[in-house]
């Protein structure tokens, strides 16, 4: 007991040790004059090149590097199987571009924010790393992020050849890019074909809507072989799946465009939300959550239905479920999904920018992205990848990349971690968890102090 | 989080064994410090562990008092706020909460680990077979890591359960253990009593097998029994040991911080189970309020103190040293 903490601290100090050691690392690098790529157009004129085929403009895309050789960092959150998927990329990358060498590390999701924190504080954060839409302006706003704008201009990297709302995201207040999306998530509904036809009720499609998804689950609601077979699942934890979605499709939203006006308040976001929680304690055909999380139920083949993220597929295939993927059911006003870009940034304090520049714009070029494609984990933010390799590469894959026409941006606002804190705790504990209140009556009670978080 | 809470448990706790080992000194006159002329090398030897603590330790702990004079996300330059952050706390409807709760875990867990602690140790305390391996079994928690132990455990709270499967043997209805906000702290008070066990039964099993056998002998022939002999010689003779404990449970206590956090993954604890150090942890590196969660561990640094103070203070009315 009295040893609280203790691991916390190892953990840090490992992190700062780590730090040192990537920072000694990378001040050690030689200068060394690098190899001179061949050129096959001359930098004159590159910019009316560029305009009119990007592709012809050699600094435009991946493997022209000029720069000085360096050795840069990359900083990702996920697991080891996350690290030895990244390492890949990164290996063709530096098979590209010889002259530069990438070290990737990884961390979970809550220490990879603590170390960068405590990086970026001691001027020693990572040359690249990984960044979560939402949490993006926070670190903008407070200046740590390099803007890729000139050297995107210097370039004549065409932009438009990723998807929209993931440029969007990542573009600032100020119209420049301080990080590009490296790759999206959209929501939809999985379902488990075994079980749809074992009591021959057709899948799921376009046509749905709550009503139909509420009297389907129903059915599927029942004991088999004496278990309890569940007709949905969905998490409760996180606005992105999938009660944001519910919020749209309703016709409410979360906050305003402005980032300054609390919308979450109106009755018809409280529709939304008060749908998924007549799922689990009115219609009963979703398991109560639990703090600690019951498993998804749905790869563990107790839920014919699942609301959930494009990220779920490889180990929904790993564990063997025969599923298929529609579009989410509609609401009263109509369709929505969440889309969630996480992108690769550039520390402001990065020694080696050219290099790091270049890893950003390879990371979105054809190649790179195929390879995002392949691991099925994510889907690229690459458009013609997208279009011609990812919605190929599964049954359903379509389904998740034409989601992106209907899809809403996770909001993302400096302060968010602390507004949907608030916000998932008071609807965790009285609406999700507990239905000791409807959600009307929850999101009227935290409102006043969301608005506060917001006017800060 | 870590570096202000460990610099405070690290200086606390050093604080509470010289105490004690001073009190024992005066009371004994037994000499033990070094000889004159052997403080050089004393300090000598000290000097790894000073330097760390005057580094590591006294160097944040003086820092966190001025940023937390401040408003600072760790990104941009502070800037002084005077004591906004300390009146801002007081009104911080999560702050009250983990202070509220930090003092129930307190004021529940620590008599709660020091009597059965003291228990166990008397019942391991035996002389029978295999009192080895029944000791081993026992002392197993303290060698497990939180986070092995928290996951294990939130299986046995999980609705489908070892603790519900067992409680439907008696006819008792299913418990959500850890989802219902009743039952939520509670439910882990249990968790961590149970971790935190083999420490203290380490303590007193020492401090039973130091009381010499003569003691007992002189009761029993006064003709005392089972109870007399615990409450005569037993207890007073381990006030030393169930101090030192009290003061490392306390503290501990006061710090609960692996529990809360590991438990309420995936997702974050809500109101019922948020401790102070779990609030200052997400509010200087979740929320980029440095200054206000340097605020925060003040407040709990003295809140610590004025307990470490008083239960110093109550010392000479209970402790018995031989």
């Amino acid at each position: 007991m009295f040893r609280v903490s203790r691991v916390k601290r190892a953990m840090s100090l490992a992190a700062i040790a780590t730090v040192f050691a990537a920072g000694c690392g990378s001040t050690a690098v030689t200068p060394s004059p690098s190899p001179t790529p061949v050129l096959t157009a001359p930098a004159t004129g590159a910019s009316q090149v560029a305009a009119a085929s990007p592709t012809l403009n050699p600094a435009a895309s991946c493997g022209h590097y000029t720069g000085p050789a360096a050795t840069i960092s990359y900083a990702i959150w996920g697991d080891t199987t996350e690290l030895a998927n990244q390492q890949k990329i990164v290996d063709a990358f530096m098979s590209m571009n010889p002259t530069i060498k990438v070290n990737v590390t990884v961390a979970d999701w809550d220490t990879y924010w603590d170390k960068l924190q405590t990086s970026l504080a001691g001027g020693n954060a990572p040359d690249v790393f990984l960044m979560d839409g939402p949490l993006y302006p926070d670190y903008q706003t407070r200046n740590q992020l390099l803007d890729l704008t000139p050297l995107i201009t210097r370039d004549g990297f065409d932009t438009s050849q990723l998807a929209n709302l993931g440029v969007q995201d990542f573009t600032a207040s100020d119209g420049h890019l301080y990080g590009l999306p490296r790759d999206l998530s959209t929501i939809a509904l999985f379902y488990n074909k075994k079980m749809f036809d074992a009591a021959g009720i057709s899948y799921p499609d376009a046509t749905w809507n709550w009503d139909k998804l509420a009297q389907v689950a129903g059915q599927l609601t029942k004991q088999v072989n004496g278990q309890t077979q569940w007709g949905f699942y969905t998490e409760t934890t996180d606005m992105e799946n999938y009660w944001s979605e519910l919020v749209w499709q309703a016709g409410g939203d979360i906050v305003g465009a402005d980032k300054k006006t609390l919308l979450i308040d109106s009755d018809k976001a409280a529709q939304g939300i008060q749908f998924l929680q007549d799922l689990i304690y009115k219609d009963k055909v979703m398991a109560q959550p639990t703090p600690g999380g019951t498993g998804d139920l749905f790869e563990n083949g107790q839920a014919a239905m699942e609301a959930d993220g494009s990220w779920l597929v490889p180990s929904h295939i790993a564990a063997g479920i025969d599923f298929g993927v529609a579009p989410l059911p509609s609401g009263p006003a109509g369709q929505a999904t969440s889309v969630n870009p996480s992108g690769v940034v550039v520390y402001k304090g990065t020694k080696s920018p050219d290099a790091a520049w270049e890893f950003v714009k390879c990371y979105t070029g054809p190649q790179m992205q195929q390879m995002v494609a392949n691991l099925k984990a994510s889907m690229p933010v690459n458009k013609d990848v997208l279009a011609n390799v990812y919605a190929k590469s599964f049954d359903g894959a379509q389904t998740f990349a034409d989601a992106l026409a209907y899809a809403h941006l996770k909001p993302s606002f400096r302060g968010y971690n602390e507004f949907t804190t608030a916000l998932q705790d008071e609807l965790d504990s009285n609406v999700f968890n507990d239905n000791s209140k409807t959600a009307k009556a929850a999101l009227d009670e935290v409102a006043p102090q969301l608005t506060k978080l917001l006017g800060q | 989080m870590s570096i202000f809470s460990l610099a405070r448990t690290g200086s606390v706790l050093r604080r509470a064994r010289g105490g004690a080992s001073a009190s024992a000194l005066e009371r004994t006159g037994r000499h033990r410090g070094p000889r004159d002329g052997e403080w050089r090398w004393a300090l000598l030897f000290l000097a790894p562990t000073l330097i760390g603590l005057a580094v590591l330790s006294a160097g944040p702990i003086i820092a966190t008092l001025g940023l937390s004079l401040t408003s600072w996300d760790m990104l941009e330059p502070p800037t002084f706020v005077g004591i906004d952050n300390y009146t801002n706390l007081l009104g911080d409807a999560r702050f009250l909460t983990a202070l509220r709760n930090t003092f129930f875990y307190t004021a529940v867990s620590v008599p709660l680990g020091l009597i059965l602690a003291l228990g166990l140790a008397m019942a391991v305390n035996q002389r029978i077979r295999g009192i080895s391996w029944i000791r081993t079994m026992y002392f197993l928690p303290l060698v497990t890591s939180s986070t092995a132990i928290a996951i294990v455990w939130l299986w046995m709270y999980s609705p489908t359960g070892l603790f519900n499967n067992l409680g439907s043997v008696f006819g008792m209805s299913p418990q959500r253990w850890i989802a219902n906000p009743t039952l939520a702290l509670p439910s882990i008070i249990v968790m961590s009593t149970w971790q935190g066990l083999p420490a203290n039964v380490i303590i007193f099993l020492a401090g039973l097998q130091g009381i010499p056998s003569e003691y007992y002998d002189a009761v029993s022939v006064d003709g005392a029994g089972r109870f007399a002999r615990f409450r005569y010689v037993t207890l007073p003779l381990l006030t030393p040991s169930i101090f030192f404990t009290g003061i490392l449970a306390l503290i501990g206590a006061f710090q609960v911080f692996d529990q809360i956090y590991v438990m309420a993954n995936p997702g974050k604890p809500g109101g019922a189970t948020i401790t102070l150090v779990y609030f200052i942890y997400e509010t200087g590196f979740r929320n980029f309020h440095m200054g206000l969660a340097s605020a925060a561990s003040w407040i709990l640094f003295l809140i610590v103190a004025v307990f470490t103070i008083i239960y110093f203070r109550t010392q000479n009315r209970w402790v018995h040293y031989q």
